[in-house]
């Protein structure tokens, strides 16, 4: 397959010109407006999934393409200085493209039926196209500074989507609320950008990737001192710091549950396959940076604090939306943390197995809410007769996030539990993150199915609504696309093969596609991406299969037989007990929701303090409003405004101001007297008096101009005389 | 004795008779005979440079030139003040100083 510009750029650019185009025919063509979305989207699909075929084909670890523009440059003689621009796919990006297209053509299939009877249906798909358009720009981008870019689009198209019922006060805040705080993570991530290019001198992954193998961070030196290390870990914590914007984690995850308040697709599109996605994808095209500033326990205990945190907050929400937001919280927890404890591919093959079954059950709640017109779970129950087809879609998602074996979100959540398992048996200061994981993971299968069973099983507890809710039949853009979505909540497609040159393990394996196709860019196979090649834009490709020597991507390369026999028991005890874990957790909810063994009243009333905590969500918002955003940004901004108004204003500004009075008036004395009464009047005084003497001898009587004639002739001739 | 002086002698008082009369003369006839006036002490003084200095004829034709000039001038002279006369009612020479009508 040959890759150029017109083969690749259609999957950002199809979904951006539908944008583009919808903002202008949205108001009257509404219709072709949502046609044009979803049938861009569903075409850069098609293109996505030509590029995806064909890395599975080649099926090789190094197989890239990296196409490179000169956006501008800034050179001056000796000082190179370019700006480059460019598409890098490697096998990660392939698998990006085809998870976002897919998911977001889903969504926007769903969406033309859930949003159908809104008065700005149109609107939706114009800021959708956008959304996904920037999303796909981020994942084909090849450095930092165009992933910031679409990075910041995505922000404001969130904070569009969310605001978009603005005649609520809580959407209109809750957009805020989300820009701001996804900003402070944005403001660290620029830092981050710049403090790399002051070591590296691009923003490119490869270039940075490659100065991170020479060792450029770690020789750097300021006179005596080694200052590489601690900037590496600089930019290594300001990158993450955006990461930890976008993604949601502890602290700054408070905005992505109130993003609920948007319309129930976008939040499908937000939790699953653009906005938090991002922010883990930008970590793991970072980790080499992560590891090399040390930064990676850290980023095991954020993930872990955001991955139980949440999951216990999760417990105690009625709000059907509200409990998926904070199992996303919980699960992006889990991906960063797979990121800190070095799980590369199972952090990022949980993203992709998150997203599907997280979109599917946003969908999922959006045809309940639909259908019922009410998001409280205690309103609802025994939905199961009347909406089946949504009921199963979303009893299969419930069984990936739980971890039910031979389902998509065990194949990956156990890996990254086993991983950190690992990690601890050999590290103690792992530990904690391996419980809170593990602990993680029994509150999730707890409070997805006190989810499930509330909603679906049991006596209709609100029969007003029960009996308004209409019977659900099939429908291509209803409930198709939630059983599609559901249908790849199967284990199966990320932990097999599709060519024959793995073998299917439903238990995970190291020889399944994942493991084989992406590969971390740890300290064995940094040194190979010196061999990566980039190309002009406009150049034919060339491309061979690019074979790598594959022992240096391999997770156990330099173990010993023993040590990665030793790593994979412990996979295996890990596996075992989440497992285990995983159906603790379902019985737990099964016996306090439907057999109604276990009186879940009596453990709010044996911990209030508890509940309290969890029901104001341990006070974070109360933290971020009264204490960070009353005590210290307020006086705060108040000192700024006394300095810019006592000071700045006072001195600076009308200083000046006193200044430039007297300098006008020196300057108003030299132009009246000076240039107006001397230059300008004295030139109009001058022309009169000239005036005054050639008027008089202009007076047409001719015998005075005979005269003066004879008497010039006679005094010439009076000088002749000698 | 009737030498060279003599003539340029008369020819000099008719010039400056001319010119008085040229200057002092308000009425634009008078201003006429005074230009004729300096046009025959010019012709007087050709035809007498040609009889005492030249010797030939040259000067004589030079004269009647002047006389047939002066009479051409004269004409066209008096037609322009009988022309201003019919405009201004008036020969005056000070109510001709205006460039309009």
């Amino acid at each position: 397959m040959d890759y150029t510009f017109w083969t690749i750029a259609p999957i950002v650019l199809l979904p951006f010109f539908a944008f583009v185009i919808n903002a202008f025919i949205v108001k009257k063509f509404t219709k072709t407006a949502v046609a044009i979305s979803t049938g861009a989207i569903f075409v850069s699909f098609l293109y996505a999934l030509r590029i995806f075929s064909d890395f599975m084909n080649v099926y090789s670890v190094g197989y890239h393409i990296h196409k490179v523009f000169n956006w501008f440059d800034l050179s001056t003689g000796a000082h190179v200085y370019k700006i480059n621009m460019g598409i890098y796919i490697d096998n990660m990006t392939a698998v990006m493209l085809l998870m976002v297209t897919a998911v977001a053509t889903l969504i926007h299939v769903f969406s033309t039926w859930y949003m159908h009877d809104d008065a700005r249906f149109g609107r939706f798909f114009v800021y959708m196209s956008l959304f996904t358009s920037a999303m796909l720009g981020l994942v084909l981008s090849d450095n930092l500074l165009s992933v910031f870019i679409f990075w910041e689009l995505m922000g404001f198209c969130s904070y569009s989507l969310i605001g978009f019922y603005y005649e609520k006060e809580g959407a209109g805040n809750a957009s805020m609320k989300a820009f701001m705080t996804t900003r402070v993570g944005d403001v660290f991530f620029l830092v981050g950008i710049l403090a790399i290019w002051s070591v590296v001198g691009s923003a490119n992954y490869i270039d940075i990737y490659n100065a991170i193998a020479a060792g450029k961070f770690n020789n750097l030196t300021i006179g005596m001192f080694s200052v590489g290390v601690p900037l590496a870990t600089f930019a290594a914590f300001s990158i993450f710091m955006g990461t930890m914007g976008k993604s949601a984690q502890v602290p700054l995850h408070v905005w992505l549950p109130d993003a609920m308040f948007g319309p129930t697709p976008c939040s499908a599109l937000i939790h699953a396959a653009t906005m938090v996605a991002a922010g883990v994808y930008l970590s793991l095209r970072m980790y080499p940076l992560m590891e090399a500033g040390h930064l990676t326990t850290f980023i095991a205990y954020i993930g872990a604090i955001t991955a139980f945190g949440a999951a216990t907050i999760a417990l105690i929400q009625t709000d059907i939306k509200a409990v998926l937001a904070y199992s996303t919280i919980s699960q992006l927890g889990y991906m960063v943390l797979g990121i800190g404890v070095g799980s590369y591919n199972a952090s990022f093959m949980h993203l992709i197995t998150h997203a599907v079954f997280k979109a599917c059950l946003f969908l999922s709640a959006g045809s309940v809410i639909h259908s019922i017109h009410c998001q409280e779970m205690p309103q609802m129950g025994g939905l199961r007769k009347k909406l089946p087809y949504t009921f199963l879609a979303m009893l299969l998602c419930c069984f990936a996030i739980a971890g039910v074996p031979f389902f998509s979100g065990f194949v990956s959540k156990d890996r990254i539990l086993g991983d950190a398992l690992a990690l601890a048996l050999t590290d103690p200061k792992f530990i904690p993150v391996a419980l809170l994981g593990f602990g993680g993971a029994l509150l999730t299968a707890f409070y997805m199915f006190r989810m499930l069973f509330l909603t679906f099983f049991g006596e209709a507890r609100d029969h007003h609504i029960y009996d308004h809710a209409h019977q659900e039949h099939i429908g291509w853009n209803s409930n198709v696309p939630l059983l599609i979505l559901s249908v790849f909540t199967l284990g199966l497609f990320y932990s097999g093969s599709f060519t024959g040159q793995g073998e299917v393990n439903l238990f995970g394996s190291k020889y399944e596609w994942f493991n084989t196709l992406i590969h971390k860019p740890d300290a064995h196979s940094l040194p190979h991406f010196a061999d990566y090649k980039k190309e002009e834009l406009g150049a034919v490709d060339t491309r061979e299969k690019l074979e790598l020597p594959k022992a240096a991507y391999d997770a156990t390369h330099g173990l010993s037989e023993h040590e990665a026999h030793r790593v994979h028991v412990i996979h295996q005890v890990g596996a075992l007990a989440s497992i285990l874990i995983a159906f603790f957790g379902i019985f737990l909810a099964y016996s306090m929701y439907v057999k109604k063994s276990i009186n879940p009243d009596w453990w709010a009333q044996a911990f209030p303090r508890w509940r309290t905590a969890l029901k104001n969500k341990y006070y974070f918002d109360e933290l971020y409003i009264n204490k960070i955003i009353q005590k210290g940004m307020i006086p705060f901004n108040n000192a700024l405004a006394w300095f810019d108004m006592g000071v700045f204003d006072r001195f600076a500004v009308d200083g000046w101001a006193t200044v430039n009075r007297y300098l006008y008036n020196v300057a108003r004395w030299f132009d009246n007297n000076v240039i107006d009464s001397a230059m300008v009047d004295g030139t109009g005084a001058s022309v009169r008096l000239m005036n005054v003497v050639l008027r008089t001898v202009q007076s047409g009587k001719i015998q005075l101009y005979f005269m003066v004639l004879i008497v010039v002739l006679a005094s010439y001739i009076w000088t002749l005389r000698f | 004795m009737i030498n060279l002086g003599t003539y340029l002698g008369i020819s000099f008082a008719l010039f400056i008779c001319g010119i008085f009369v040229m200057i002092a003369r308000k009425n634009i006839i008078a201003i006429l005979l005074g230009i004729e006036l300096i046009l025959n002490a010019a012709a007087l003084n050709f035809a007498a440079y040609s009889k005492f200095v030249n010797g030939n004829l040259d000067g004589h034709i030079m004269s009647l030139f002047i006389i047939v000039i002066a009479a051409a001038e004269a004409a066209v002279g008096l037609g322009i003040v009988i022309r201003f006369f019919q405009l201004r009612e008036s020969i005056h020479i000070d109510d001709a100083a205006s460039l309009q009508n």
